[in-house]
């Protein structure tokens, strides 16, 4: 088990505990101390004074017989049973006694003045003596208290002290407990707020006016994170829909041309260009699911890439060449101006790179140049294929890149990549450690793919 | 040529029994791992197509039976194109692997090149009705008349030479020619092909490049002769 509790609440008490605990406890030793020391010096003085009175009477006295009658003279000022009184002469012996627990007279070792001391055998005992003349011979007057009395109540009071420190302790921690639920109460009240919150309802935010200003933070942070979630779930639902729009509409070609066929006989040529037909849907299709399958491969972060050095200028010979048919039937002449060299996996690239040129090639007005070059920035290469065409309007600019986002339907033309040819883009921009950007410029679109120069072989 | 093809979905099997047999090759499948591993035991093949998911025994265990005896070259056709199976399959011995869909044309592309015994032959004449064409010295002719062609145009038309009477799909001649690897959605393949025939096609009378709707391109006499 562990000794910290789960509870937040049972936490704080504890702590509250603990520190009323050690504040109580402080203050009760001090305050024991403070008055253990008060009654001490109280003792001594009673005791130093009984001894002054005495030595005055023994002055006062001719002989010891009147005094050993009179106990009254003296006996007065023994308050109780706790008081003890020796006169001893110089061998030890006691000349008077006032002895009511019966010790044994004490061995006290000689000095001037008023002497103390603390006997702690057969039991506690406080006595003060001093040596006086009388009648010409040195005697030792000793005064003494038993200290069973003071030790008891010391003791008890001791006891109380202790008790009202379990008790405060005790309190304490109840009251910390109380306290830490009601304090923790926005945070429950959060938490049930945040709980509300499941795919259906995404679109909730936590209030910022939050009452506790530790929690306004929380809220806030929660309130962006909730933000992404929501735009990811809202495209990821979109992409869902789209990916069942686009292979239901290449479906419902397939079935419909069929049915229409076999409705009655047909040609062996008919046949044939349905099939034909057929194929290309079926091509489409399966077109499809790859690129879907890249994408989706491209988003796990684990993809291992094969890094080697690709020498941009001869990918984008390459890759010229690759639609220089294409272009001159459009009346397009394609630009590499490209240099420098990145590190990557170089059919990916490849396969980035010829989706731009497509893209571009496929929205460039006729007799005008699709340029592809490079542009150095610190760290990094940009390589952009540039067109002269219709502008993207700036709202459409960051969208571009998204599965399936058409700006218009005017742009979806009979070669179109299905929507996804940007987004794998982007992907391969991604897993490159890159960003793929689009813009307008001059009299057409630039778009590009940023990689860095020095990747990190990891 | 015998194929033995292993394949427990009858479909595909079914195609793959027709499609082969009518190109030429002696075809028998198999719907079961074990039943498989009994034929490959009892009878002579020159090539094995296997379906990695096939009951009572998989691929990968047909594919290591088989390399543990023989060296009969293995094709391996696959729904899952995740890199670890690929490198799987070639690291037990497949000599190459098909991930499903693949269109017919490229699996006899493929099983022609497996079944292609010993290096390539070197042609550096090839001759198509009254079409030449000469490898080392670059020329073609058509009716004793020089055609001009480009490095890639006289790339594409080597390699359909090359091929004469089979379908050769637009990937296929995507990644001959010009060295890409991936499915383009561009029609780069018919542009090429268009200019092709601008000039070697159109001056005369007969076309020798032929349309395979839906399935790429072939260059044969005429067109009877344009099935796979």
């Amino acid at each position: 088990m562990k000794l910290v509790p789960r509870s937040l609440a049972w936490r704080l008490a504890l702590m509250f505990a603990l520190a009323t605990v050690l504040l109580l406890g402080g203050i009760g030793v001090y305050l024991y101390h403070a008055l253990e020391r008060e009654i001490v010096w109280r003792d001594d003085q009673a005791l130093k004074g009984r001894l002054e009175r005495m030595t005055a009477l023994l002055e006062d006295s001719d002989s010891l017989a009147v005094l050993r009658q009179r106990p009254g003279l003296y006996a007065n000022m023994l308050d109780n049973r706790e008081s003890l009184l020796w006169l001893l002469d110089d061998r030890g012996r006691a000349l008077l006694e006032v002895n009511p627990v019966h010790r044994a007279v004490p061995e006290l070792p000689q000095g001037d003045g008023v002497q103390l001391a603390t006997l702690e055998t057969p039991s506690p005992a406080r006595l003060a003596w001093v040596t006086v003349r009388f009648q010409n011979q040195p005697v030792t007057l000793v005064a003494g208290r038993v200290l069973d009395e003071r030790t008891r109540m010391l003791g008890d009071y001791r006891h109380r002290l202790l008790a009202s420190l379990l008790g405060g302790a005790l309190l304490a921690l109840m009251l910390g407990y109380w306290i830490a639920l009601r304090g923790l109460a926005p945070v429950r009240r959060l938490a049930g707020r945040i709980n509300a919150i499941d795919t259906r309802h995404l679109h909730h935010r936590l209030p910022h006016t939050g009452e506790v200003s530790e929690l306004r933070v929380l809220g806030r942070v929660l309130n962006v994170m909730l933000e992404r979630l929501e735009q990811g779930f809202m495209q990821l639902s979109r992409f869902s829909e789209d990916l069942a729009h686009e292979m239901r509409t290449p479906l419902s070609n397939l079935m419909g041309q069929t049915q229409q066929a076999m409705q009655r006989d047909r040609s062996i040529e008919a046949y044939q260009t349905l099939l034909g037909s057929h194929l290309e849907e079926y091509e489409r299709l399966s077109r499809m699911i790859d690129s879907m399958l890249f994408l989706a491969r491209a988003e796990q972060a684990d993809t291992a890439l094969d890094h080697q050095p690709v020498d941009l200028n001869a990918l984008a010979v390459q890759l010229c060449d690759y639609f220089e048919g294409m272009a001159e039937e459009r009346g397009l002449t394609l630009a590499p101006c490209a240099h420098g060299q990145v590190h990557g996996d170089v059919d990916l690239l490849r396969r980035a790179l010829a989706n731009l040129i497509a893209n571009a090639l496929r929205y460039a007005y006729t007799n005008t140049t699709v340029t592809i070059g490079t542009r150095g920035h610190d760290g990094a290469v940009e390589l952009y294929v540039c067109n002269d065409g219709p502008r993207i309007e700036p709202q459409h600019l960051p969208l571009v890149f998204e599965r399936f986002y058409r700006i218009d339907a005017s742009r979806q033309t009979p070669d179109d990549s299905g929507g996804l040819g940007l987004a794998i883009v982007r992907a391969i921009a991604g897993l490159h450690g890159g960003t793929a950007s689009a813009d307008n410029h001059g009299g057409g679109v630039c778009f590009s793919l940023r990689l860095p120069v020095a990747q990190s072989l990891s | 040529m015998r194929i033995l093809i292993v394949e427990d979905e009858i479909k595909t099997a079914d195609y793959l029994h027709k499609g082969l047999s009518e190109s030429g090759y002696t075809v028998e499948v198999v719907h079961d791992g074990l039943l498989a591993r009994e034929r490959i035991l009892h009878a002579h093949f020159d090539l094995f197509i296997l379906d990695v998911m096939v009951p009572n025994m998989d691929g990968w265990q047909l594919l290591q039976f088989i390399r543990s005896r023989w060296q009969t070259p293995v094709l391996f056709l696959t729904a899952r194109d995740a890199v670890a199976y690929r490198v799987r399959g070639l690291e037990l011995g497949a000599d190459d692997y098909l991930i499903k869909p693949f269109s017919f044309v490229e699996l006899l592309a493929r099983v022609r090149t497996l079944l292609r015994r010993g290096p390539p032959r070197e042609i550096h004449l090839f001759r198509v009705s009254n079409l030449e064409l000469d490898v080392l010295q670059r020329r073609v002719v058509r009716q004793g008349q020089a055609i001009h062609l480009t490095n890639r145009e006289f790339a594409l038309l080597h390699l359909l030479i090359s091929h004469e009477g089979e379908v050769l799909s637009r990937t296929h001649i995507a990644s001959q020619v010009w060295n890409m690897n991936f499915d383009s959605d561009t029609n780069v393949v018919d542009v090429a092909i268009r200019r092709l025939r601008s000039k070697i096609d159109e001056p005369f009378d007969t076309r020798l490049i032929h349309t395979v709707r839906g399935m790429g391109y072939c260059l044969g006499p005429d067109t009877t002769s344009a099935a796979p």
